[in-house]
């Protein structure tokens, strides 16, 4: 297994020194399936921009398929060609990623940009609307469609690039069960595929479910833990302190009980 | 479809007896105008005479009248022209009250307010019709007010032709193919998702508001919430265009926007095309030679 990005001391700040990120060592390999998970605000969007080569680090490196991943890297046209075909990054708000005129134009967008031919163009955005039973959609204004139609569209316009590598922010947020459902199969089937995922969730029974490896952001933007998810989960003071799961108290049956709660119905 | 600004001027369904609170008023106007621009992509989809024709043709043919009835000077050619429109409008399914309503209440309303001073005595002496002192109207001060309201009348009526029986995804790609710059298009694009997406955020921020309300709020509050709540559309838009931005370099934006445009004339549209410049050059024909008023 080769790795793909390699984090080293990564620090990165907004603003006024508001630290997003604090020290991350991480590597991830080719084929993994991560989960990122924290709580709002622990880094876990911002990490995956800076996967992406959207936001750079203040200290510390990356790298990606062995080389730097720098804005000085991404200005050299064949690294960034090479690199924005290699990683497709499916946004939280499908709203900020569907920004053309139709589907159609949304879903050829990306392969237009890597300079490849029309009828190659054609053929992808073919392939990839039936796969996601969004071929029906292909003449329509992204801002029409609904909710979960919108995520397709926004998964399929990264998939028309054919990545390596795909960064999803909170892939399940806002989506109904049957969508959540149908995004699961995704998963599992771009696991066959050998294609390596990352994924930023609040959601611990997303990413049990759909990765194989766990990476815990603590709400000081460092990483507290990192892991196979049944190593992850079966720590339930961590997943307390890193405020993923809460302590509710409950009456059953005349007597009470304390479980610890997270969205997704883990109980730790 | 009408881009949605073109829409907020227009009213919503008002409540009968009281008054609605500012919130509510807002709400229903900005629902009312995000349901119109979905109407109007339903009607610009329907079977019709427009409709049936390539943007691209429909397009130009509705600047070569356009143009025509800038030219024009008869009076009579003029009307002739308003009256095309409507016919167009009609076979094109566009129920011809709510076009004329909507021609004449802004295009109208427009040319008789810029060209009245020019119907008086004061701007243009001649015979008097209505003697009003030096504001009295005058035969040929009305002449010129009517051709100046007809000729704003019929360009408005074309022009809302086009939008009302054209997709803005196809009139945008009418666009690209006759030349417009990828960027100008995909600008136009983006910014007409982005009113929706703010509309919709607007919308919500009001009927939160009246939710928690018990009274409508006093003009004061209620100018006050609203200029508060403009910078933070405002902040908000900021924000979105940074993502929408970082979104694109993420897919390989590199500072250009090839696209792939696909439009194909059928025999249909050249003639139409072709009867469209004949209409054109015996529109003009007739002005200059047989009917000069």
């Amino acid at each position: 297994m080769t790795d793909e990005f390699v984090l080293s001391g990564v620090v990165h700040a907004y603003g006024a020194g508001v630290r997003a990120l604090d020290g991350i060592d991480l590597t991830i390999g080719s084929g993994q399936h991560v989960a990122i998970v924290g709580a709002n605000g622990s880094g876990k969007s911002t990490l995956l921009k800076m996967l992406d080569g959207l936001v750079f680090c203040d200290s510390g490196t990356i790298t990606a398929f062995g080389r730097p991943l720098t804005e000085d890297a991404l200005e050299d046209p064949s690294f960034r060609r090479e690199f924005r075909s290699r990683v497709g990054f499916v946004f939280q708000d499908a709203d900020v990623q569907l920004f053309c005129n139709t589907v159609f134009d949304e879903l050829a967008f990306g392969p237009l940009q890597l300079g490849l031919p029309h009828d190659e163009v054609r053929s992808r955005v073919g392939e990839v609307a039936e796969a996601l039973r969004i071929d029906k959609l292909l003449d329509r204004a992204p801002y029409m469609l609904s909710g979960g139609e919108k995520k397709r569209v926004a998964i399929a316009s990264v998939l028309t690039m054919r990545p390596q590598v795909l960064l999803m922010d909170e892939p399940t947020n806002a989506l109904d069960p049957r969508s959540q459902v149908w995004l699961l199969g995704v998963l599992a089937q771009w696991k066959a595929e050998g294609r390596t995922v990352v994924i930023a969730t609040h959601d611990l029974s997303a990413a049990a479910e759909s990765c194989d490896r766990m990476v815990v952001l603590s709400e000081e933007h460092a990483v507290a833990a990192d892991g196979t998810p049944d190593e992850v989960l079966g720590q339930r003071e961590l997943l307390l302190s890193v405020n993923l799961i809460h302590e509710h108290e409950h009456r059953h049956h005349g007597s009470e009980h304390m479980h610890g709660h997270a969205h997704g119905h883990i109980h730790a | 479809m009408i881009p949605v600004l073109a829409h907020i001027s227009d009213t919503a369904p008002r409540k009968r007896g009281g008054v609605r609170s500012l919130a509510r008023r807002t709400a229903d106007t900005i629902s009312g105008a995000v349901r119109e621009v979905l109407e109007n992509d339903d009607l610009a989809s329907s079977p019709g005479l427009m409709q049936a024709l390539d943007p691209r043709v429909k397009l130009v043919s509705i600047v070569l009248f356009a143009v025509t009835a800038s030219f024009v000077h008869s009076l009579a050619v003029l009307v002739a022209l308003v009256l095309a429109t409507m016919v167009l409008a009609a076979a094109s399914g566009v129920g011809i009250g709510s076009f004329a309503r909507k021609v004449w209440s802004s295009a109208g309303l427009f040319g008789v307010l810029l060209s009245a001073p020019a119907a008086t005595a004061w701007i243009t002496p001649g015979a008097v019709l209505v003697p009003l002192g030096p504001l009295s109207i005058t035969a040929p001060g009305l002449l010129i007010a009517a051709r100046l309201i007809t000729r704003v009348a019929a360009g408005a009526g074309f022009g809302l032709l086009v939008v009302w029986t054209t997709r803005w995804t196809d009139l945008l790609r009418a666009l690209g193919a006759l030349g417009v710059p990828d960027l100008v298009v995909a600008t136009l694009a983006m910014t007409q998702k982005q009113i929706m997406s703010l509309l919709r955020t607007v919308e919500n921020m009001h009927l939160a508001r009246e939710s928690r309300m018990l009274s409508g709020g006093t003009a004061k509050e209620n100018r006050g919430w609203v200029v508060e709540r403009m910078a933070f559309v405002a902040r908000r838009s900021m924000k979105t265009a940074d993502d929408v931005y970082d979104a694109m370099l993420s897919r390989g934006f590199a500072g250009e926007m090839p696209s792939l445009v696909d439009l194909r004339a059928t025999a249909r549209d050249r003639i139409w095309l072709a009867a469209s410049a004949a209409a054109c050059v015996l529109a003009i024909g007739l002005d200059r030679m047989v009917l000069p008023l």
